[in-house]
C-alpha cells in the first residue's frame, strides 16, 4: 500500500489529531483520489480503532478521540470531492426517544457512523416518535438508531416501530437500539430489528444492513 | 446493634449482627410517598405563567434565596425520609452548585448546563443539556465559580442541623455540593471533546482539576466537622460497558487529586465511599489504591459482575449496592422478587461482611413501597450468621 496512506492510517490508530491533516494534504498532493484515502486510509485506521476497542486496549474516550480525528481530516477531503459521494453507505436517522435527553452515547454513534462513510441525520433529543417517522419519510432513510437511558421511556421504541408499520415503512426500516436500559431482550419486546451495546456494535450493525441493501 | 456501628464496622471488616442496609438516596415521587404530598404541586408552580415570568427575569437573582431554601427543604425531607423507611446508612447530599437562569435552564458552577423538566410525578426535575465551557475564552470567562470557603461554610451549617435531627438514628453518607472531578470534567467541556481537551488542553484541564479539588477538600472537611462519619462522593468513571478511558489515564489524571482528598478524610477519622455508574471492574484496583473504604454501585444494567468483584476484592473494599432500579424497584416487580434477589445477594455476598446491601441509584420511578420491601428482607434474612442456604437447583450446577 502507499506509504502516505499508511500514514493516515497510522494517524488515525494513533488518534493523532494534529498530524491527520498534513498527512491528508501530502496524500492529495500525490495524486491520490479522496475516496481513496477514505477507504484505504481513514476507514481502515477506524477499523484498526474498533478492532482495538473491541479487544480492551482502547476505550470510549478512545473511541470518540478517533472520530475527531476523522472531523480535523474530513473537510480537506469533501473539498476534493463530488457532493453525491458524501453518503457512501447510506443515510441513518439517529435519535434519543421521547422523554429522554441522554444524548453522549448517540452522539458517539453518530460519529462513528459519519466516519466510516454513513450519513447521520441527527435528530436530537427527546424526539417524538412522528417526527422521526416524518424525517424517514421526507430523507428516504430507512436506517433510524434509537438510544434511550431512561428505564421509563423504552416505550417510545415500540411506538416509533408501530408507527412505521402504520406508515408502511416497517418492512424496509431497520431500527436499532442502544443505550444503558436497552438489551436484546428488550429490542425483542419494543419490536426493533436489532441491540447495539456499543458504537462499533452498532457500526457493525448498520454496515450489514447497508451491504444487505 | 446500632446502625452506625453495623454500618462503620462492616467497612471495618468487623463482626456485625446483620447485613447493613444503605439508600441511595430517594427522590421527589419516593420522598412524597413516605412523607405525603406537598398541597400545590411543583410542577403546577412552576408552569405557571406569573412563576415563569418571574424566573425568566430574576432567575439568576432568586436562586439563592428561593430556589437554594427550597432544595435544602426538599434535600432535607430526602433524608428524613430514608430514615423513616428504616436504612441503616443513608445518603445526604447538600446541593448548592447551581445558579436558575430561566424556567427551563439552569447552570452548575464548575460548567455545565442542565434542563429543569417536570420528573412525571408533578415534581421538577432537572437533566444534563450540554458543556457550558466550549472554549478556551469560555473557561476563562465562566461567571459562576464559587468561593470555595463559602460553600464549605454554608455546607457546615446545613449538615449541622442534619446531624443533629437524625445523626443518632442513622449512618449519614454526607456528599457536600462538590461532584467528581472527572464527571463535573466531562460535563463541563462535554463528553464528546473531553479527549480533545485533555490532550490538547492539558493546563487548563489541570487548573480545572486543582479548583474542582480545593472544592472537595473544603467541603468534605466540612462535613466532618459537623459530625459526618462517612463522606460519599459520585463521579461515574464508567459506562455499561467498561470505563470511560484508560485506567492508566483515569489514574494519571485523577488519581493524585482522589489520593489527597481521601487522605484528608482519612486524618481525620473519616470513612470514604466512591459511587460510580457503570461497569468500573477494571478501575477497582486504581479505587482501592486512592484509598476508598467502600465503592458503590455496581450497577445491574452495567456487564458488572458484582458477585465476582466480592470474590476478588470483597477482602480490601467494601461492596456497596446490588439491588436495581431498572425494574426491581419499580412497580413493574413483584415483591417475591425483590425478596429473592435479597436472599440471592446475602447468600451470595453477606459471607465474610464488607457488604453493604443497596439500590444502585436513585430514580423518580422507584416507588416507596418497593423499597420497604427490599429493607424488611434484609431485617428478616440478613442476620449474621447467615441461614440462607443455595436453592437446590443453584446447587445442584
Amino acid at each position: 500500500m502507499n506509504e502516505s496512506i499508511l500514514a493516515v492510517q497510522k494517524a488515525i490508530d494513533e488518534l493523532d489529531i494534529d498530524g491527520v491533516s498534513a498527512l491528508v494534504a501530502k496524500c492529495l498532493e500525490e495524486g491520490l483520489a479522496p475516496e481513496i484515502i477514505i477507504q484505504e486510509g481513514i476507514s481502515k485506521g477506524l477499523e484498526i480503532v474498533g478492532r482495538k476497542f473491541e479487544e480492551g486496549e482502547y476505550f470510549l474516550a478512545d473511541l470518540i478521540m478517533a472520530g475527531e480525528v476523522v472531523k480535523e481530516a474530513m473537510p480537506l477531503l469533501k473539498s476534493h470531492m463530488n457532493p453525491d459521494e458524501a453518503s457512501l453507505r447510506g443515510k441513518v436517522i439517529l435519535a434519543t426517544v421521547a422523554g429522554d435527553i441522554h444524548e453522549i452515547g448517540k452522539n458517539i454513534v453518530g460519529m462513528i457512523l459519519s466516519a466510516n462513510g454513513f450519513e447521520v441525520i441527527d435528530l436530537g433529543v427527546d424526539v417524538p416518535a412522528q417526527k422521526i417517522i416524518e424525517t424517514a419519510k421526507a430523507t428516504g432513510a430507512r436506517f433510524i438508531g434509537l438510544s434511550a437511558l431512561l428505564t421509563t421511556m423504552v416505550g417510545s421504541i415500540r411506538d416509533v416501530a408501530e408507527m412505521s408499520a402504520k406508515a408502511g415503512l416497517r418492512d424496509a426500516m431497520k431500527i436499532v437500539i442502544g443505550g444503558a436500559c436497552t438489551s436484546e431482550a428488550l429490542c425483542r419486546e419494543m419490536g426493533a430489528d436489532a441491540y447495539g451495546e456499543t458504537a462499533i456494535d452498532a457500526l457493525r450493525i448498520f454496515t450489514s444492513y447497508s451491504k444487505a441493501a | 446493634m446500632h446502625p452506625i456501628e453495623r454500618v462503620l464496622n462492616t467497612m471495618e471488616g468487623k463482626p456485625v449482627d446483620r447485613v447493613p442496609t444503605f439508600c441511595a438516596m430517594v427522590e421527589d415521587r419516593t420522598f412524597n410517598e413516605v412523607l405525603g404530598k406537598p398541597l400545590i404541586s411543583q410542577e403546577l408552580l412552576m408552569t405557571n405563567p406569573v412563576a415563569r415570568f418571574v424566573v425568566d427575569r430574576w432567575g439568576p437573582l432568586i436562586t439563592r434565596p428561593i430556589f437554594q431554601t427550597e432544595l435544602n427543604r426538599a434535600l432535607m425531607k430526602r433524608i428524613r425520609a430514608q430514615v423513616e423507611l428504616g436504612f441503616d446508612s443513608i445518603w445526604a447530599i447538600h446541593d448548592e452548585t447551581f445558579t436558575v437562569l430561566n424556567h427551563t435552564t439552569m447552570v452548575r458552577f464548575n460548567g455545565s448546563v442542565f434542563n429543569i423538566q417536570p420528573d412525571g410525578y408533578g415534581n421538577m426535575t432537572y437533566m444534563y443539556r450540554g458543556p457550558g465551557i466550549k472554549s478556551r475564552e469560555d473557561f476563562e470567562a465562566w461567571p459562576y465559580w464559587p468561593d470555595a470557603d463559602d460553600v464549605a461554610h454554608r455546607t457546615y451549617n446545613f449538615f449541622k442541623k442534619v446531624v443533629s435531627n437524625y445523626g443518632q438514628r442513622t449512618c449519614l453518607f454526607g456528599q457536600g455540593p462538590a461532584y467528581g472531578i472527572q464527571e463535573s470534567l466531562l460535563w463541563a467541556v462535554g463528553f464528546e471533546k473531553m479527549p480533545v481537551w485533555i490532550r490538547r488542553e492539558k493546563d487548563l484541564v489541570k487548573r480545572y482539576i486543582d479548583l474542582n479539588e480545593e472544592i472537595c477538600l473544603k467541603t468534605n472537611m466540612a462535613l466532618l466537622e459537623a459530625g459526618v462519619p462517612v463522606i460519599i462522593q459520585t463521579d461515574d468513571f464508567a459506562f455499561k460497558s467498561g470505563p470511560i478511558m484508560n485506567p492508566k489515564l483515569i489514574d494519571e489524571l485523577f488519581g493524585p487529586s482522589y489520593r489527597r482528598i481521601i487522605k484528608a478524610v482519612h486524618d481525620r477519622k473519616g470513612k470514604y465511599v466512591l459511587h460510580s455508574c457503570g461497569d468500573n471492574t477494571l478501575l477497582v484496583d486504581a479505587f482501592i489504591s486512592w484509598g476508598v473504604d467502600g465503592l458503590h454501585a455496581y450497577e445491574t444494567t452495567s456487564n458488572v459482575d458484582i458477585f465476582h468483584e466480592k470474590k476478588i476484592h470483597g477482602d480490601k473494599v467494601t461492596i456497596i449496592g446490588g439491588v436495581g432500579v431498572d425494574y426491581l424497584l419499580t412497580d413493574r416487580s413483584k415483591d417475591e422478587e425483590v425478596v429473592d434477589m435479597v436472599k440471592k445477594l446475602i447468600r451470595e455476598l453477606g459471607p465474610g461482611g464488607r457488604f453493604i446491601i443497596a439500590p444502585v441509584h436513585s430514580l423518580s420511578s422507584i416507588p416507596a413501597r418497593k423499597l420497604e420491601v427490599m429493607v424488611n428482607a434484609v431485617n428478616r434474612y440478613g442476620a449474621y450468621p447467615l441461614s440462607l442456604e443455595t436453592p437446590p437447583k443453584e446447587a445442584a450446577q
